[in-house]
């Protein structure tokens, strides 16, 4: 089964694509639903908690975005999984292969780029 | 039940750790027929036979710490703010976006050990489960050092 080309084209370029998409994702603020688990509330998209309390009682209702970023990545892979498996395969064989981890190690290194700021927020 | 699910949480991660460290040391440095130490012995495991050991642990992992992470939100990231321990929290989120890029990496991870003969390079492969390690050995260290500081079922 796992030797399928399809499958392994699917395979292939959805754990690229979601490394670049997530952290256009993160990037960007594009949360497919944010949660709000002390409200028990999921709303679609981005929302700040601002957006649903007074803004002076926001920490009471802290939003997650990881979820909505995980699922906007996985979206937008999913596409880029099905185009990879309908594309000819003498395409597929002339990419090569090492993307496969050089891709996710970028979108990781970018990852903690994003993530900086938080070390600079010690007093 | 947050206390019962971190500690089963914990306790796949070390089954985790444990298989995709030997998966990873086995295909970096594959050991002699006849192994004399104890680190020629841990890496003379057959690396193929980790593979869906590991992709089940992971998602398990994953899942169970999806579920962990809306408590630690509500109840422990406040009070590691208070206390302005931003690096550390920094470093958990980090935990979460490489987490979250590793889950995407399974089913080519699952195809790269089980290529057709020259499909994928073994450079490839292994450097793809090094990526995979070092995403469970981070989470791993990052989870239990937070875990140290304020866990749960206070």
């Amino acid at each position: 089964m796992t030797s399928r080309p399809a499958f392994r084209r699917f395979a292939f370029g959805f754990g690229t694509a979601f490394a670049v998409l997530y952290v256009v994702a993160l990037a960007k603020k594009l949360a497919l639903f944010t949660v709000y688990p002390s409200l028990g509330v999921v709303l679609w998209g981005t929302h700040f908690s601002g957006d649903v309390v007074d803004p002076a009682l926001g920490f009471l209702a802290p939003a997650m975005y990881w979820y909505g970023w995980t699922g906007t990545a996985a979206l937008g892979a999913l596409v880029v999984g099905l185009l990879a498996v309908v594309i000819p395969e003498r395409w597929a064989r002339r990419l090569w292969r090492g993307w496969l981890w050089v891709v996710p190690a970028a979108a990781m290194l970018g990852c903690v780029y994003l993530t900086l700021p938080w070390f600079s927020l010690n007093p | 039940m947050p206390t019962v699910l971190v500690i089963i949480h914990g306790l796949v991660a070390v089954a985790l750790l444990g298989a995709i460290t030997h998966q990873t040391l086995s295909t970096w440095a594959p050991a002699s027929p006849r192994p004399g130490s104890f680190f020629g012995r841990f890496r003379t495991v057959p690396s193929p036979a980790f593979t869906n050991a590991i992709i089940v642990l992971y998602a398990i992992t994953a899942t169970l710490g999806a579920i962990v992470y809306l408590y630690f939100r509500v109840d422990i990231r406040p009070a590691m703010e208070q206390a302005n321990r931003w690096e550390l929290l920094g470093f958990f989120d980090l935990k979460e976006h490489f987490i979250a890029i590793g889950l995407a990496l399974l089913p080519a991870y699952f195809v790269c050990w089980r290529p057709p003969p020259g499909e994928v390079s073994t450079r490839t492969r292994t450097a793809l489960t090094s990526l995979l390690a070092f995403i469970v050995w981070w989470s791993f260290l990052i989870g239990h050092v937070m875990n140290n500081i304020r866990g749960f079922g206070e």
